[in-house]
């Protein structure tokens, strides 16, 4: 783990040209450059918006334009990261085959970049709190924090990934497809506070409840997303019970996925 | 101690495509219940490789197609492992291997300098400082701030080349990059890399087919074949050795298509061309010493007569570039020629050409200038040298016959003052 931070900072360099790279390229022949990272949270958030004017979701005092929104930054941040991150080696092959340097500057590029994007996407949310007069609190200095949790999420899955698709393509194919299965057991459509309530409260699925919570927030962005809203939002402490589940399982796969990105690697050159 | 070591380097390739999934889950599930498990045939691409190079070395390495030397300059450059066998750097690798390869077309001519500096390893203070000289080397001042993908290829490659050569690494590797660009560049783009490696003292490892600069530019040479090191020597040693490879499979190669090989056209009204060649005593050869007569032969069969026909018999070089021809339209007037055989025969008196591999080439033409045939490389003879201990041949192309003049003695080649 050390050995990747040392890394990050020696080759801090080519990671932001590499990433500068990544968004030039991506926005250089379109008119409205980047505004297009944007388009993609604040559609999601207007659909969810009126699919909810027919269902109804409880979202306790928060209007719900805002907190899907604050739910979207960080999901989109993240799905985005994970299949960028996965296809960054073999989309990479000509240097991989040229050039040395540590293997892992592409996944970790592809979380920088999607930064920039999650930073233009912030620029919204400042927009709509104004708009619905929510002044942060001094809870927002949590932010970064949750931000690099969730990259560290992605990377995780960006670790695994990378490699197994430079040896079988089938990771990229299906990992948009789980992706999209994973933002329903995320609290994106609907908040955590609902989830709570039934399970926890309510106690709707009897002796099992609990344990079906706890399942719930393995998933690591049931933390982030619920975290993202509180400190920005509500102006209240992350919640530690609903962020650990899912923390100690990231912290647990995160060595075994980059070793075993660190392994591959060696015959990357020879497969991609 | 060694810059560079390379021990037992031996690397694998599976042949064929990659497993799919399902013979990885059948192959992993055969292992682990111990049943026999099967290998896809491998193929070396290096075997057994050993070899050392000190510091301010410049080691050349050449070999024919698949000998391995991408392969090991790979290995050199860490971009891939070795399947057993260990290799050690001892400083920072700058791989000019094939230039380029980090040049992004979306990018403007500038972007891409400072991209390609950071993939090498070139601090971003370094490439500000030295952009002048980078876009001033690579001669695109005008367009350096139009995408690549607008450029043509030739000025694609002149970016690469510039700058790659402009980072600061202990060992630079160079994969056949030096043939870029037109002429011109090419020459300056040698310039700068002699000037690299005599002048800045630098490790380099130098894989080229273009066997003269390596020949001039290293103090070392490895000749590789079949993933091994056949020869480790001198640069002049290595090269003649290479030479005459090169030649016996051009002749092995001819040998086995003889008169089918390419460049022959033929309107069918000339058959069973026969061409051989004679030493002075009248003997069939198929090599002979510089500076000896050339007596070539052909026969040939012809479906009808003609009262006219043009035939000329010319000798040219492997890479066929022309040397001589002599037409009998040059000797006679309107010759008749009967159906049936006919021999014409090509005689000089001297081909003074230095030793190496030549080639017969033919053509017939009838009055009216149409090509009954033609055909290049028809017969390939060698030639040797005529002097023992004289200058190696690779310094000239004719070997004339001469003499120097020293503090006022005459001195004149052996062989012509005996001859006369």
């Amino acid at each position: 783990m050390i050995t990747v931070v040392r890394n990050l900072y020696q080759y801090r360099e080519l990671i932001a040209a590499l990433a500068r790279k990544n968004i030039v390229v991506r926005y250089k022949q379109a008119y409205l450059g980047l505004l297009w990272a944007v388009l993609k949270p604040v559609m999601l958030m207007l659909i969810f918006t009126l699919v909810r004017s027919f269902i109804g979701i409880e979202t306790d005092g928060t209007p719900y334009p805002i907190l899907t929104f604050a739910a979207l930054l960080p999901w989109i941040f993240f799905q985005e990261s994970a299949s960028e991150g996965v296809g960054s080696v073999t989309s990479n092959a000509a240097l991989i085959r040229k050039i040395y340097f540590p293997r892992e500057v592409f996944p970790i590029t592809a979380m920088v970049t999607k930064l920039v994007e999650l930073a233009i996407s912030s620029l919204i949310l400042a927009g709509m709190m104004i708009y619905y007069e929510m002044m942060p609190t001094l809870q927002a200095l949590w932010v970064p924090v949750i931000i690099l949790y969730t990259m560290t999420v992605a990377l995780t899955i960006s670790f695994f990934g990378a490699a197994i698709n430079v040896y079988y393509r089938d990771m990229a194919q299906m990992l948009p497809v789980a992706l999209s299965l994973l933002m329903y057991g995320s609290p994106v459509i609907y908040p955590l506070t609902l989830v709570h309530k039934k399970l926890v409260e309510e106690q709707i699925a009897g002796d099992w409840s609990n344990h079906l919570y706890t399942l719930y927030t393995l998933n690591p962005l049931a933390g982030i997303i619920d975290s993202f809203q509180r400190v920005l939002l509500k102006g209240i402490a992350p919640d530690i019970n609903a962020l650990l589940p899912g923390a100690l399982l990231t912290l647990f796969i995160l060595p075994f996925a980059y070793l075993f990105f660190k392994r591959a690697e060696n015959w990357f050159a020879d497969i991609i | 101690m060694p810059i560079i070591e390379v021990k037992h380097l031996t690397k694998e390739y599976d042949l064929g495509a990659v497993t799919s999934l399902k013979d990885t889950v059948r192959h992993t599930f055969a292992r682990l219940t111990g049943k026999p498990t099967w290998q896809r045939e491998r193929f070396k691409a290096l075997n057994d490789i050993d070899f050392t190079v000190e510091e301010g070395e410049v080691v050349g390495i050449i070999g024919h197609n698949g000998a391995g030397k991408s392969t090991l300059l790979k290995h050199l450059a860490n971009v891939t492992k070795p399947t057993h066998g260990e290799v050690i750097v001892r400083g920072s690798v700058a791989p000019l291997i094939e230039v380029g390869a980090g040049v992004n077309p979306e990018l403007t001519g500038r972007e891409n300098i400072f991209l390609n500096g950071a993939i090498l390893g070139i601090p971003k203070k370094i490439i500000q400082q030295k952009l002048d000289e980078i876009i001033d080397f690579s001669e695109l001042e005008q367009f350096i701030d139009t995408p690549v993908k607008r450029y043509s290829s030739g000025m694609t490659v002149k970016l690469g080349f510039s700058i790659a050569t402009s980072m600061n690494a202990d060992i630079l590797i160079i994969d056949e990059v030096l043939a870029v660009g037109d002429l011109a560049f090419q020459r300056k783009c040698f310039n700068r890399m002699e000037h690299l490696i005599t002048k800045q003292n630098k490790t380099v490892l130098l894989v080229s087919h273009n066997i003269r600069q390596v020949e001039r530019m290293c103090s070392r040479v490895l000749l590789l074949n079949k993933g091994a090191v056949e020869v480790d020597d001198l640069p002049s040693k290595v090269c003649n050795i290479f030479y005459q490879q090169s030649n016996e499979i051009i002749q092995r190669q001819s040998k086995d298509s003889s008169l089918e090989s390419a460049r022959i056209q033929s309107s069918g009204e000339v058959e069973n061309i026969d061409i051989q060649i004679y030493d002075q005593d009248g003997l069939e050869v198929s090599e002979l010493v510089s500076g000896d007569p050339l007596h070539v032969k052909v026969t040939f069969t012809l479906n009808k007569a003609y009262d006219d026909l043009r035939i000329y018999v010319g000798t040219h070089r492997t890479d066929f570039i022309y040397l001589t021809v002599s037409g009998t339209s040059e000797y006679t007037d309107k010759l008749a020629y009967g159906e049936g055989e006919n021999t014409v025969e090509y005689k000089l008196d001297s081909f003074p050409l230095a030793s190496g591999t030549y080639c017969v080439r033919l053509a017939i033409f009838d009055s009216f200038e149409r090509a009954l045939f033609t055909g290049e490389s028809l017969l390939i003879f060698t030639v040797k040298s005529n002097q023992e201990g004289a200058l190696n041949d690779k310094w000239k192309t004719l070997n004339l016959p001469g003499g120097m003049v020293i503090n006022g003695k005459e001195y004149r080649s052996k062989r012509h003052t005996e001859g006369q």
